[in-house]
């Protein structure tokens, strides 16, 4: 370490200059400290007592919601909230009596939203009493010099014009929750705080990011008492402060039409079901709609307690979108997917034709037809026409369950469609593998009879099934369903075009599909078809009926009236249709709960549907095809009358033609 | 050394309490101002207790540190400046995000952050650096080069964190050191004019809008840079109107009423200009100047050189820490978010700063050893 001290004794030099410069930084930190507290001191103190700005949020507005037809489906317009400032309030007690009369409050409604709210910041506005009335607004503008630091703020309140109709659609928007902060600041990488409103469901939540926008601030001067005052420009100390304009959210165009959508809600009235409207050549999605319903306007208001009350203790769950957060056995409907993987495996030929009793008989197990005394001698196309579960049992037991699962997979069924809304459901395609892993067990071939007519494990959604149906109508491509056709911004400009997907192509003979149309034809046009009674007039409907069993039933259960069970007992009635039969443009699938009857239930609002479609979209074919019906049903009238006659000739026996009218599958 | 009573009792009769002393005062006013800062919010009434309890732990390593010869730091510098920025590589990596920044190293219950204790390091690393080269002579250029890569390493990698602050306050330390390890005056002219022009270039004409505003959201992801002037105006605001006697202890009207958001951490000089004016003012500052000045006195004291230039890191890194917070919360600067030594609350930079106080009162021990 020798001569180490010589050279630190060398350094000294350099260390005075340092101490010198530490000083002389600091006399600009005092010189800077005179100007301001010295210099400027009593003007600044002036600002601090009279003056303050107030940050003020400027609301992004919502992108706006169109229909295909560009209707405006969901839309903003501004509302008031009253409010406290508590910074700037001022002889406490009285201005809130004030308010209180005002508002119709008692003080100490008032006071206990103000010590809910006695955490936040003292300048922070605390809302006392949501959207208030025009009437109101005046009366506090008019007496704000008297309650200090009691203010009106405007909001935006999201309308949905048509209230309940399509509400699950349309979803909802509401302030984020406490729980969802940190969730939310995650995913989105966006510093959401308390009273940010966000999608809550639907469209709304999906593209929560798309709509939101930007939000954007403003500085504004207010004195002592909390009143705005204006800026002069660039004269005093605040001139410096930059505000931020707001950036409005996009815009969506969907491919839903309103005309459906209000068409299907009001043919579902009094009950309690959904339905999925799609357009078979491309997937888009026309209407879906959910009931009960509930009004999403409700929720941008803010929220009353009896409303929120009314929803929660409706025991059918109107927050529920029942056409793809719900599935359902699909009943016989699924017997068309079994037609198929017979058709195709070679287990049956289209023409062959199978005795069918009134029972199956699998061991020691009896499986009963719908139909007490069997459908007799039957075809493919009789098979879907009367849906005639022994055929089905019959040829259940030659076909693997894992190959009927292959082909209902193909179909779409069992996944997500991947629609563009939140929790949609997958539904359930059983096979071994399956059962092996969820109850341990082997698959047993009972089973397979149960799931060829859509009972047992297997579940699907009512969208699922439409666009299964779609694929069959239009020759066998299954397309990705899609409700947005496009996202554009506020001047225009177009952001992102949505075009069809297709998902597969499902590779299934044309002879195969042309039977199963013929069949699904024959359900609807042909008497003693189960839709027969529901066809409705020019529109040219295909379709499958189909009941979905609650719970299993015991032989007699089965044969029992199902209007006379318990609600909660009685069967989803389900149609899957298309129309025109052999021209398709359209595919629906609707699922009323407990409606017993796939037909008398379900049918009819799909018929309607494509009514309103027909009618709207190609009349000159509608009105084609009314006439050609009309004419149609003269000469049935005519031969009816005729065969009657005739029968009552013959026998005495005077209700069987009734009876044959009100028929069902099960 | 060996251990006995009476080397104990040597021990403490030779121990310098003038740095934990001077701290010790500074706190002190600290935390009085911190209870008056935060008294006006209820969900921060608590605070000033988590900060008696932080300082008790910056105490209790400080001392410890202080017991460990200047030796030990000569020894381990360079292990400590490696392991330092493995550490920073790790938190780039898999360090958890706050407040959109990836700063913090969690391990079990610990929250830590690297940038924190990189400031010693690279002041012990280059102090050993140059302790043992070019000694005979002034820099110039080419001397600078490797110790320039010892604080620049770690300056990059916490400016990447993003945490651009600290990550310049590295580079000042060393601008320091460099200066009193006799930089030539041609080279430090050069360095100035080279890093004023072509930074003042860059930021006038090679960017755009939006990119500026951008940079001042990087300098401080935490300050709301979108409303850049507001926070500045109403600290100038709240300065200014404690005039010369100030308002107060705890008559603070801008503190009380959340205008400075960040009025406990990085605002607390604004809150105590405001409570007790120019002649506070002057008192608070006249005691950092002593702090400033302990440190020079020991750097001129001492007879080894790797003493000398750590003593003087030191100093830096409490003056920078110091100058930079008061200059921003008058509005001299940019908002870049670093806390004023002991008053702002906030356990990192207690623990930092007590090490300091530790190794410059070791330091100061060991003097008489010989």
């Amino acid at each position: 370490m020798f001569g180490e001290d010589d050279i630190v004794r060398s350094h000294k030099g350099r260390l005075d200059l340092i101490g010198n410069i530490v000083v002389l930084f600091f006399l600009v930190i005092f010189a800077r400290l005179w100007y301001l507290q010295i210099y400027s001191g009593k003007e600044l103190y002036r600002y601090s007592i009279e003056n303050t700005l107030r940050k003020e949020t400027v609301n992004a507005p919502r992108g706006m919601i169109f229909s295909r037809n560009n209707q405006l489906l969901i839309h903003n317009i501004p509302r008031f909230d009253a409010v406290i400032i508590p910074q700037y309030l001022k002889n406490k007690k009285e201005s809130i009596k004030k308010l209180g009369m005002i508002l119709k409050m008692t003080p100490d409604e008032i006071n206990k939203i103000l010590i809910k709210n006695r955490g936040q910041a003292r300048y922070r506005p605390v809302v006392i009493k949501k959207n208030i009335s025009r009437k109101e607004v005046a009366i506090i503008e008019t007496e704000n010099f008297k309650m200090p630091g009691v203010m009106v703020q405007t909001f935006i309140s999201r309308e949905y014009s048509d209230k309940e109709i399509g509400g699950h659609l349309l979803g909802y928007i509401s302030e984020i929750s406490q729980a969802q902060l940190p969730k939310y600041r995650k995913r989105d990488k966006f510093n959401y705080k308390l009273g940010d409103f966000i999608g809550q469901a639907g469209l709304e939540e999906q593209m929560d990011l798309q709509l939101r926008g930007e939000d954007g601030f403003e500085f504004v001067r207010v004195d002592a008492r909390g009143r705005v005052r204006k800026n002069i420009k660039g004269e005093d100390l605040f001139s410096e402060v930059r505000n931020m304009k707001a950036t409005p959210g996009n815009n969506l165009r969907l491919t839903v039409d309103r005309d459906l959508q209000i068409a299907a809600y009001e043919s579902l009235e009094g009950k309690v079901g959904s339905a999925v409207a799609v357009d078979v050549n491309s997937g888009e999605i026309l209407a879906m709609v959910s009931r009960p319903s509930f009004d999403p306007t409700q929720f941008s208001r803010g929220l009353t307690s009896e409303y929120w009350k009314s929803l929660i203790d409706n025991e059918n769950n109107p927050l529920r979108d029942r056409t793809i957060q719900e599935h359902y056995s699909p009943g016989s409907t699924f017997k068309t997917i079994t037609a198929i993987a017979a058709l195709e495996e070679g287990i049956v030929k289209k023409d062959q034709v199978i005795q069918c009793g009134p029972t199956f008989k699998l061991g020691r197990r009896r499986y009963h037809d719908w139909k007490k005394d069997g459908h007799g001698p039957t075809d493919v196309y009789k098979s879907l026409k009367r849906s005639v579960d022994v055929y089905f049992y019959k040829i259940a037991t030659q076909l693997d369950i894992d190959v009927l699962a292959d082909y209902a997979r193909k179909f779409g069924l069992g996944t997500k469609t991947g629609i563009s809304l939140p929790r949609e459901t997958s539904g359930l395609i059983p096979d071994r593998e399956w059962k092996k892993k969820r109850f341990g067990e082997e698959w047993q071939l009972g089973e397979t009879l149960s799931c060829s007519i859509g009972q047992s494990y297997i579940l699907t959604t009512p969208l699922q099934l439409a666009m299964a149906y779609a694929a069959i109508a239009n020759g066998g491509t299954l397309y990705h369903p899609y409700l947005i056709k496009e996202i554009f911004k506020n001047d225009g400009e177009v952001i992102e075009k949505f075009s069809p997907k297709e998902v597969s192509k499902l590779n299934i003979s044309k002879d195969t599909l042309e039977a199963i149309k013929k069949g699904l034809y024959q359900v609807v046009n042909e008497q003693k078809g189960t839709a027969w009674w529901y066809r409705g007039v020019g529109i040219r409907m295909a379709g499958k009926t189909g009941t979905s069993q609650v719970k299993s039933m015991t032989s007699k259960e089965l044969f029992s009236k199902c209007e006379e069970m318990p609600y909660r007992d009685r069967h989803h009635g389900i149609f899957v249709g298309y129309a025109p039969a052999y021209d398709p443009k359209i595919a629906v699938a609707v699922v009323v709960e407990h409606g017993c009857h796939g037909s008398s239930a379900a049918a009819p609002v799909v018929r309607d549907v494509i009514t309103k479609y027909m009618k709207k979209y190609y009349p000159q074919k509608y009105a084609l095809y009314a006439e050609e019906d009309k004419k149609k049903m003269k000469q049935f009238w005519l031969d009816e009358k005729a065969r009657k006659e005739k029968l009552k000739k013959e026998s005495e026996e005077k209700e069987e033609v009734a009876a044959e009218s009100t028929e069902e599958d099960t | 050394m060996r251990f006995n009573a009476s080397g104990f009792l040597d021990i403490f009769k030779r121990y310098d309490f003038s740095f934990f002393g001077i701290a010790m005062a500074i706190f002190i006013v600290g935390i009085l101002n911190l209870y008056s800062a935060t008294s006006g919010s209820p969900n921060m009434a608590n605070l000033y207790q988590t900060q008696i309890a932080y300082f008790s732990v910056a105490m209790i390593v400080g001392m410890a540190v202080s017991f460990l010869g200047p030796k030990n730091y000569y020894r381990y510098s360079y292990m400590f400046y490696f392991f330092n920025i493995f550490l920073l590589v790790v938190v780039l990596v898999m360090g958890h995000k706050g407040m959109g920044a990836q700063r913090w190293l969690v391990i079990g219950p610990i929250r830590f952050q690297p940038s924190e204790v990189m400031k010693m390091s690279a002041v012990l690393c280059l102090a050993r650096w140059w302790s043992k080269h070019d000694t005979d002579r002034e820099l110039g250029i080419k001397e600078l080069i490797i110790p320039f890569g010892i604080s620049f390493v770690p300056a990059l990698l916490i400016i990447l964190e993003p945490d651009l602050g600290t990550g310049l306050l590295i580079l000042l330390i060393f601008f320091v050191m460099a200066f009193y390890r006799k930089l030539k005056w041609k080279t430090l002219m050069i360095i100035i004019a080279i890093g004023t022009i072509s930074g003042a270039l860059m930021y006038q004409f090679g960017l755009k809008d939006y990119q500026r505003r951008r940079i001042l959201t990087f300098i401080d992801p935490t300050a709301d840079a979108r409303g850049s002037g507001y926070n500045a105006i109403q600290s100038k605001i709240a300065i200014g109107s404690g005039q010369f006697w100030g308002k107060g202890w705890t008559k603070s009207t801008q503190a009380s009423l959340n205008y400075l958001p960040e009025n406990h951490t990085d605002f607390v000089f604004s809150i105590f200009n405001e409570e007790h004016g120019f002649v506070g003012a002057l008192i608070l500052i006249s005691l950092y100047i002593l702090l400033f000045f302990r440190f020079l006195w020991l750097a001129s004291s001492v007879t080894r050189l790797f003493d000398a230039i750590v003593a003087v890191g030191l100093m830096s890194i409490f003056f920078w820490h110091t100058f930079i917070n008061m200059g921003m919360v008058m509005g001299l600067m940019p908002v870049v978010g670093l806390p004023l030594p002991l008053m702002s609350y906030g356990g990192s930079s207690l623990v930092t700063f007590g090490i300091c106080c530790g190794i410059a009162t070791s330091i100061s021990n060991s003097r008489n050893l010989f």
